[in-house]
């Protein structure tokens, strides 16, 4: 396999490991225009990767393109599709996603992928979607919740992100909510528990809708401080971290199975950054493999079978967990507080 | 002095809406029932 990232930053770093620890990689040009940190990259992983200078060229005889810049992903994407090579993006803004998914038609066209939203949330969350899914016959409500940010581009979507405006399928129809509100508190895996989550400009939902068009709603949400809220509309006061501590997604999805009305809970708590990098990189392995569903652009709820996939990312070291118990089927654990 | 008065009044007026926010709630309620375990490999077939 050759393949390409472009973008050395957090996600980057990891995906382009994750590919070199998968196994049979020919070829891993890494695309990263801080020369410094390029050169650092490339020296930490080892042969086979090399630094490429011009993404436009590098793309030439690659089988894959892993694309984890802040930036640039449509025109990438063309270029890789243009050239032969399929495509994993890890963008998570809502433009960006459906700018990637127009891709659709030229795809398909071409017999090669364009896995969409393929990291943290959208991407770790939309396989948790889909897995819950197979465990009802029609799939009604999808909810999804996520708390933590990875390198420093993430920061600044999530920043842009609370200021909004949120999309939500309702009923098929797409309805724009004011970011930030819907407050909810939201119960996370152990050790992140509870955290209160609004609205937001999320990508979750662009995705699954496009896998499941029967379900009548549905939502994300992304945990947020009073400090977060209240500065969303300003520019960021302070430089973003390098990278977040420890976050979690939560998936929550209620559907029909005969007559019975029930919901399944599952998440998964790690690094956003690291979660994304294994995320993207099985996407990519999966790609080149011939293992993704279809060819065309979409997210992975679409294009992945997600049990075999969320083993693969288990064993990288990605694990989802199920929230079970009394009161797990018939209610959920969030509480909602207040619906702003 | 009256403006000190005025300033006084406000960083008071000011303390006692930080503290309002500050303290309006108590926290996140734990759950009650139920719990999270880590989905087992034949889960994942």
């Amino acid at each position: 396999m050759r393949a390409v990232v472009v973008g050395a930053g957090a996600v980057g770093v990891r995906a382009a490991r994750h590919l070199l620890f998968l196994g049979d990689v020919e070829a891993l040009v890494v695309i990263d225009p801080r020369a410094r940190r390029l050169e650092a990259v490339v020296e930490s992983l080892g042969p086979p990767a090399t630094a490429g200078t011009n993404a436009a060229g590098a793309f030439d005889g690659a089988d894959v393109v892993v694309l984890c810049a802040p930036t640039g992903h449509q025109e990438a994407a063309e270029s890789a599709l243009e050239r032969g090579a399929s495509v994993v993006s890890v963008a998570d803004d809502v433009a960006t996603v459906r700018s990637l998914l127009s891709l659709d038609p030229e795809a398909r066209e071409r017999g090669r992928h364009v896995v969409v939203g393929a990291g943290f949330a959208p991407g770790l969350s939309c396989l948790l979607a889909a897995h819950a899914a197979r465990s009802f016959e029609a799939v009604e409500e999808i909810h999804v919740a996520k708390v933590g940010t990875g390198g420093p581009a993430c920061a600044q979507q999530h920043h842009r992100a609370v200021r909004g405006p949120a999309v939500e399928s309702r009923g098929g129809v797409w309805q724009q909510r004011r970011g930030g509100s819907g407050r909810a508190l939201i119960w996370f895996p152990d050790p992140i528990c509870g955290v209160d989550c609004y609205r937001a400009a999320l990508a979750d939902p662009v995705l699954l809708a496009l896998a499941f068009p029967g379900a009548e709603r549905v939502s994300a949400r992304v945990g947020a401080s009073r400090r977060d809220r209240l500065t969303a509309r300003l520019p960021m006061m302070r430089r973003p971290h390098p990278e977040g501590a420890l976050g979690a997604i939560r998936v929550e999805v209620r559907g029909r199975q005969g007559v019975v009305h029930h919901d399944r809970v599952l998440g998964a708590v790690d690094r956003p950054a690291a979660a994304a990098g294994a995320v993207a990189a099985v996407a990519a392995r999966w790609a080149v493999d011939g293992r993704l569903v279809r060819p065309g652009a979409a997210g992975l709820a679409t294009l992945a079978e997600p049990g075999p996939f969320l083993a693969a990312l288990a064993e990288r070291g990605v694990k989802a967990a199920v929230f079970e118990g009394a009161g797990a089927t018939s209610s959920t654990p969030v509480v909602t507080i207040s619906e702003e | 002095m009256s403006a000190i008065r005025r300033a006084a009044l406000a960083l008071v007026l000011a303390g006692l809406a930080a503290a309002g926010v500050r303290f309006r709630r108590g926290g996140p309620v734990p759950l009650q029932q139920g719990g999270w375990r880590e989905l087992s490999r034949p889960e994942l077939k």
